[in-house]
């Protein structure tokens, strides 16, 4: 009997051969494209096409969801219960689940070893934001958080009581923030912005609706008391049943411990600062009138 | 870029099979296995500026469009071509007057936490003030419940006993009509309302008497028990 030397060395001889993979030279699998009917040709090609016979159906001009024929329709007839109350003003969060995070942090889009917040989940193509369709941010979702298993430190807009027991149990910090919408613009397209070349604008404070939603250490708002917020990792920590590990002990305590100043947008840039990319450089003000408008917190 | 993503791959691919390690590890390699992640990286798009030839609008042209002659095109070609645009750095903060209005917008819109805190506070205040008001009036019906569910019961008890005893006095009426007469009685005819009345007149006598009695009884008695003492 005689046994092959090395397996899959065809395979890597195969590889090592071949010309370079290129967009040129890449195609489908045969078989997973399926081609698109063509309506409208063959033997019955003069015919309706199997559209049925004349009308809205056949010309796809139906009219809009809810609308009766011109009588009063029944959401304007009835017009009184408000499930759907404001829902064209509500703030919508892009969902983000543990599972998808947990996929983007293996394939390398993702790098934990840096504070994640919105740039770089918008970058890594994780989540699209569109601060025009009332979107105010992400929010981490319940999915995949038993298998999630990394040690990251991430600044998200909301998350659930599931999502911040499985980012802490592997060591990791979780911050809610609030970003207003045109500073939310800024932190998902920084370098168009900074191509306008304007000062880096103050992060203004929730509504004052959203005030308590951040302020709650429950929620890890990034308004709220850092002691409670201890507090409440301990109690989770408690009432999921596992053991909350040490941060400050650990060697990426320096990474963990980043957080964002209430009025900053981006790590390590202050509110007031001019970025200019052409010549890599930061612009800082001097006037004192600036500088006390930029610090301000009111 | 997914043809640089492919070739780093294969280059990995190599390089593991060689046995070479990898000088970029990852925090969740599979140790035992000896098998690394694929590590791609987010490779930004190479930002395009044409800094050689900039384009710098003749503002006293009249050519040139007006929204290229504003200041915040002034700002935006500062952000594309940097000081070879010979805009002023200074000009690209708001000047004192706008900041003026800026911090009064700021005043006027953006009241601070502490402020928003407060009025947090006097809302959920007027809340619970509510809310326990009408927990109190709901707790106050409540304790007055057991009566007047009891009170209820009763007076139906009673209404139903006093049907009762209408149904058992006209029956009795009816079987006396019956005597007396030897046949059933209409109960709406005269003759039988004369008898209910000539009763009821006699059970008012009778009643009399057996009160003037009960007086007299009771007129003699109070002389006796001194004299039994």
């Amino acid at each position: 009997m005689s046994f092959p030397k090395k397996t899959g060395g065809k395979a890597l001889s195969a590889l090592q051969n071949l010309p370079r993979i290129t967009l040129a030279n890449l195609r489908p699998e045969p078989g997973a494209k399926k081609p698109k009917t063509l309506r409208g040709r063959g033997q019955h090609g003069g015919n309706r096409s199997g559209r049925g016979h004349k009308g809205e159906r056949q010309r796809g001009t139906r009219p809009r969801l809810g609308f009766e024929g011109g009588q009063t329709p029944f959401y304007l007839a009835i017009p009184k219960y408000g499930y759907n109350e404001g829902h064209s003003r509500r703030p919508q969060y892009q969902p983000l689940s543990l599972k998808r995070l947990q996929y983007l942090i293996d394939l390398g889009r993702v790098d934990p070893t840096q504070p994640i917040d919105l740039t770089q989940l918008v970058n890594a193509r994780g989540v699209t934001v569109q601060p025009l369709k009332r979107d105010y941010g992400v929010q981490l979702v319940e999915e995949g958080a038993d298998i999630f298993a990394a040690k990251i430190n991430i600044e998200v807009q909301r998350a659930s009581e599931g999502v911040i027991a499985a980012i802490e149990k592997n060591g990791g910090v979780i911050t809610t923030t609030f970003y207003d919408p045109i500073s939310l613009g800024i932190v998902i397209k920084p370098v168009p912005f900074f191509l306008r070349g304007q000062p880096i604008p103050k992060r203004m404070l929730p509504g004052e609706h959203m005030v308590p939603y951040y302020r709650d250490a429950e929620n890890r708002g990034y308004l709220a008391d850092p002691e409670k917020i201890q507090q409440a990792r301990l109690a989770l920590a408690q009432k999921y049943g596992y053991i909350l590990p040490d941060i400050s002990k650990d060697e990426l305590y320096h990474m963990l411990s980043m957080r964002k100043d209430v009025r900053q947008i981006f790590f390590g840039l202050s509110p007031g600062w001019v970025v200019s990319m052409p010549e890599k450089k930061i612009l800082k003000p001097t006037d004192e009138k600036l500088l006390k408008y930029y610090s301000s917190y009111v | 870029m997914a043809a640089s993503m492919l070739c780093r791959r294969t280059a990995m691919l190599c390089r593991t099979l060689k046995g070479l390690s990898c000088s970029k590890t990852v925090l969740f390699a599979d140790s035992e296995s000896g098998l690394l992640l694929q590590t791609a990286s987010y490779n930004p798009k190479p930002l395009k500026l044409n800094i050689r030839e900039p384009y710098i609008p003749d503002k006293d042209s009249e050519k040139t469009p007006e929204w290229q002659k504003t200041g915040r095109y002034d700002k935006k070609l500062f952000g594309r071509y940097g000081s070879a645009s010979g805009i002023d750095p200074a000009s690209l903060w708001p000047s004192h007057e706008k900041l003026d209005k800026l911090i009064a917008e700021e005043h006027e819109w953006h009241p601070p936490l502490e402020v928003m805190l407060k009025n947090i506070e006097a809302k959920e205040k007027v809340e619970s003030e509510k809310r326990l008001a009408k927990e109190k009036l709901i707790a106050a019906n409540m304790a007055k419940m057991p009566k007047m569910i009891a009170d209820w019961r009763r007076e139906k008890r009673d209404t139903k006993s006093k049907l009762k005893e209408e149904k058992t006095r006209r029956a009795k009426l009816l079987a006396e009509a019956r005597q007396r007469f030897g046949y059933a009685v209409d109960p709406r005819s005269p003759k039988f309302l004369e008898m209910v009345a000539e009763l009821e007149t006699e059970e008012k006598k009778k009643k009399k008497l057996m009160k003037r009695r009960l007086k007299e009884e009771q007129a003699a008695a109070p002389i006796t028990p001194p004299a039994s003492l």
